[in-house]
């Protein structure tokens, strides 16, 4: 597996769960999480569910790596914004003229808190499953399988078409392109970049199409897989019961939430 | 209906979207790092929209944002993951004018010249509230509306002059088009404003941010001003993919239109 | 016994008002290889997608005639079903592969998954291909981070597979760098001596006139000649129109033409060309031959 994902391949429990079951997982802690509206709960579920899991999967350096590496401006943002711009509030101190307000910061904090489990959460589940096997999992569960084709071959063409995309834009730079300067300059850059991209890529859908076509792709007949993907019925039953939980949880909330 | 549903989904059209989406992620990124503030993440979505239909295009929107996130950096961009069901409706919208014929009705020129004029005013305020951001105090100010507008009349009205003029060579009889994308905007702005305000606090981490903080400091709360900053840039964004999408229809040969 | 048989058969793609085929008449045996030559624009890759069945069931347009493979008519079947018979390749290899996925090995699997071919027969029946084109060693391999040679190379071996009675190769080559053509070459080669049948639209006329059993040339969309390498590609015909002819078969028409060449038939081939000049020429002296 190169650039394609986030994909790390270890030998690890987490690993060896089948996909789906890392997905329901996934999906659990990120809507379940949501139930909670206290600051604290984000740093909560980060700590004490998502840090154990990863470390089950043996990748929590990496992942703690990948969480900071994507999201320090958007966190470094909300603290700058939401401190110094929340209007009427309680002051801090004084920068001079301007002062962040404590109403700020805690809401800063709390909305770090919730940015940085469900971006782990995430993270955790792209680190430690593959995403063709987890289609497969889920085109036996139900899913279209044209669906499943987007989604697969989508992340395997996004880092070709941006190759492509470099390589368009070092031809229009040798061409004499500015794409560095004034906002009028880089904006004027944006159609001579754009217009070969789209064109060349539509003009090879058709070909595509007769490919996969000649190989008897959506022609519904009933598919099979090379792929064995292990299951079980711990498994199974795990995954309807963080189901069950979850939507409790937010049922639980929303009956708060109306009774206050 | 399901038939209908069901037509829209060939081979051809799988795999159109499959590049659609792959072209809105390439780039919504390229005009990240060529930081505008502008996302043009749409371009693939409103090309299936228009060329195949609307629940095509809405799978095309909604997959986009999802994948979006999931793709290793540097072109990951997980903030578009929430808005996911704003890109269904922008889909879903550009199919919609795309049955009716939007992408190929040619419309009266003062349809054109009326939508030229508003984004040529649109823009120009854009514009002049970024050059004139006061940095006098240690961060950034934004004037006001009202200020920019008195301190550059003439600049204005020269703009809808502009604009006029441009909608009634450049665009033509694509008005319909530029209409289009400016309903699409606004409906984008007003149904992602809740995600933002309730999510990010109205924090995005793109340019864009700028624009709440000025909001913010200028008296609005969070809901308000995330609103207004969707108003501003949203429509100008959709106007603005609409109409790169109506250049890349006329460039297209006639056999592609043919489905 | 024919295998393919197309009779009187026009085409015209929808929204155009010439057809590209113009009453092709044309059969081919079972085993036999054919090579479909001509100008760009000649109807080559149309011929094809008519064998293959995109013309009409993908194209759509309008189509006269009919169009048989071992038995089932075009006009009669759809899509789904033809491309079980008639396997198709062609010249861009990066758009034959599928994305779907990760690996060369699932990703020759992927047609058989299509049909429903259990998993322990798709795992023999894919190592097996993978043997007969020589590319075993690409099994684990990203379909992405191949050369253009071994793409192309995966691409047929995706298409044989799945067990084809014809295959239909259009320009195979014509992206390939000479290492990429040679490997490919090799490959089809290989295949027609073991007996399948294959149509290949070609530029690359020496290599045809070495291995094909046939040469059908395409003219503005009419069969002009059909028959023998020897015979179709040192035609007069074919130099009247312009197209067909071997840098050997040029050079010799006109050394024919200065009463230099002596031998009764034009060459093709370089090793023609040498055998027929050796005696026109003197041997040279002083060179210590």
């Amino acid at each position: 597996m190169n650039s394609l994902s986030i994909y790390v391949a270890r030998e690890s429990g987490l690993h060896k769960l089948n996909p789906l079951t890392k997905f329901v997982l996934s999906l659990c802690i990120l809507l379940g999480g949501l139930a909670f509206s206290n600051a604290l709960a984000g740093y909560v579920i980060l700590f004490a569910i998502v840090t154990p899991l990863a470390m089950f999967g043996g990748v929590t350096k990496r992942m703690y790596q990948l969480v900071f590496n994507i999201s320090w401006p958007l966190i470094l943002s909300v603290f700058l914004i939401q401190s110094f711009f929340w209007g009427a509030g309680t002051p801090l101190f004084e920068i001079g003229p301007v002062s962040p307000k404590l109403e700020g910061v805690l809401f800063a904090f709390k909305s770090s808190g919730r940015i940085l489990y469900v971006m782990a959460n995430f993270i955790l589940f792209s680190l430690t499953t593959r995403p063709d096997t987890l289609m497969i999992s889920l085109k036996q569960a139900g899913l279209p399988s044209g669906l499943a084709y987007i989604i697969v071959s989508t992340l395997q063409l996004i880092p070709q078409y941006a190759a492509k995309a470099n390589i368009i834009l070092d031809a229009q730079r040798s061409r004499g392109l500015e794409t560095q300067g004034n906002i009028v300059t880089r904006a004027r850059a944006l159609l001579p970049l754009v217009l070969p991209l789209v064109i060349s890529s539509l003009l090879e859908v058709e070909e595509r199409a007769i490919a996969i076509e000649a190989r008897a792709f959506n022609s519904n007949r009933v598919e099979t897989s090379i792929l064995e993907i292990p299951d079980s019925q711990s498994q199974k039953t795990a995954r309807a019961g963080m189901i069950i939980i979850t939507i409790l949880l937010i049922a639980g909330r929303f009956l708060w939430q109306l009774s206050s | 209906m399901l038939e209908n549903i069901k037509k829209e989904f060939s081979t051809r059209t799988l795999v159109f979207i499959a590049i659609a989406i792959a072209i809105n992620i390439v780039i919504g990124q390229l005009v990240f790092y060529l930081k505008l503030p502008i996302y043009l993440d749409s371009i693939g979505t409103v090309l299936v929209g228009a060329l195949v239909g609307p629940w095509a295009g809405a799978v095309t929107g909604g997959l986009s944002n999802l994948l979006w996130g999931v793709v290793p950096p540097p072109l990951q961009n997980t903030f578009a993951v929430p808005f996911f069901y704003v890109a269904v409706v922008i889909g879903l919208l550009a199919g919609f004018f795309g049955k009716r014929g939007v992408f190929e009705k040619e419309s009266p020129r003062w349809v054109s010249v009326l939508i030229g004029a508003i984004f040529f005013f649109s823009l120009t305020m854009f514009i002049l509230a970024f050059i004139n951001i006061d940095t006098s105090q240690g961060f950034a100010i934004f004037p006001s509306m009202k200020d920019l507008v008195s301190q550059y009349a003439i600049v204005f009205v020269l703009a809808l002059a502009i604009g006029a003029a441009i909608g009634y060579f450049l665009l033509q009889n694509g008005g319909y088009v530029g209409l289009a994308g400016l309903v699409t905007g606004v409906v984008a702005a007003i149904i992602s404003a809740p995600t933002a305000a309730v999510v990010f606090g109205g924090v995005t981490g793109g340019g864009t941010d700028l624009l709440v903080a000025a909001f913010r400091a200028s008296g609005g709360n969070i809901w308000a001003s995330v609103l207004a900053q969707g108003s501003v840039s949203d429509p100008f964004d959709k106007m603005l993919s609409f109409m790169v999408v109506l250049f890349i229809l006329r460039a297209l040969p006639a056999r592609f239109k043919a489905r | 016994m024919a295998i393919v048989e197309l009779k009187n058969v026009t085409y015209k793609y929808p929204l155009t008002d010439t057809p590209v085929l113009k009453n092709i008449n044309a059969q081919v045996n079972e085993g036999e290889f054919v090579a479909v030559i001509g100008p760009n624009g000649a109807g080559k890759s149309t011929l094809c997608y008519t064998v293959a069945g995109f013309v009409p069931h993908f194209f759509k347009g309008e189509i006269t005639g009919t169009v048989e493979v071992a038995g089932s008519e075009s006009s009669k079947s759809n899509l789904h079903e033809w491309v079980l018979n008639v396997g198709l390749a062609f010249q861009n290899p990066f758009n034959q592969i599928s994305g779907a996925k990760y690996t060369v090995f699932e990703e020759i699997a992927f047609g058989l998954e299509n049909i429903g071919v259990p998993r322990e027969e798709m795992i023999q029946r894919v190592n097996d291909a993978m043997k007969l084109t020589g590319i075993s060693e690409l099994a684990d391999r990203s379909p992405y981070s191949l050369s253009g040679g071994q793409q192309q190379r995966v691409a047929l071996t995706s298409i044989l597979v799945m067990r084809p009675k014809v295959l239909v190769l259009d320009e195979p080559t014509s992206q390939m760098d000479p290492i990429g053509t040679r490997e490919v070459f090799g490959v089809i080669r290989a295949l027609a001596e073991k007996g399948m049948t294959v149509i290949l639209a070609e530029h690359k006329v020496e290599w045809i006139a070495n291995f094909a059993d046939r040469v059908v040339a395409l003219h503005e969309g009419e069969i002009i000649a059909d028959g023998k390498p020897s015979n179709v590609l040192t035609s007069d015909l074919l130099a009247e129109k312009g197209f067909g002819l071997s840098r050997y078969t040029s050079v010799a028409r006109k050394a024919k033409a200065m009463g230099m060449w002596q031998k009764e038939r034009l060459p093709v081939t370089l090793d023609e060309a040498v055998e027929g000049f050796t005696l026109t020429l003197p041997s040279p002296k002083g060179r210590g031959e």
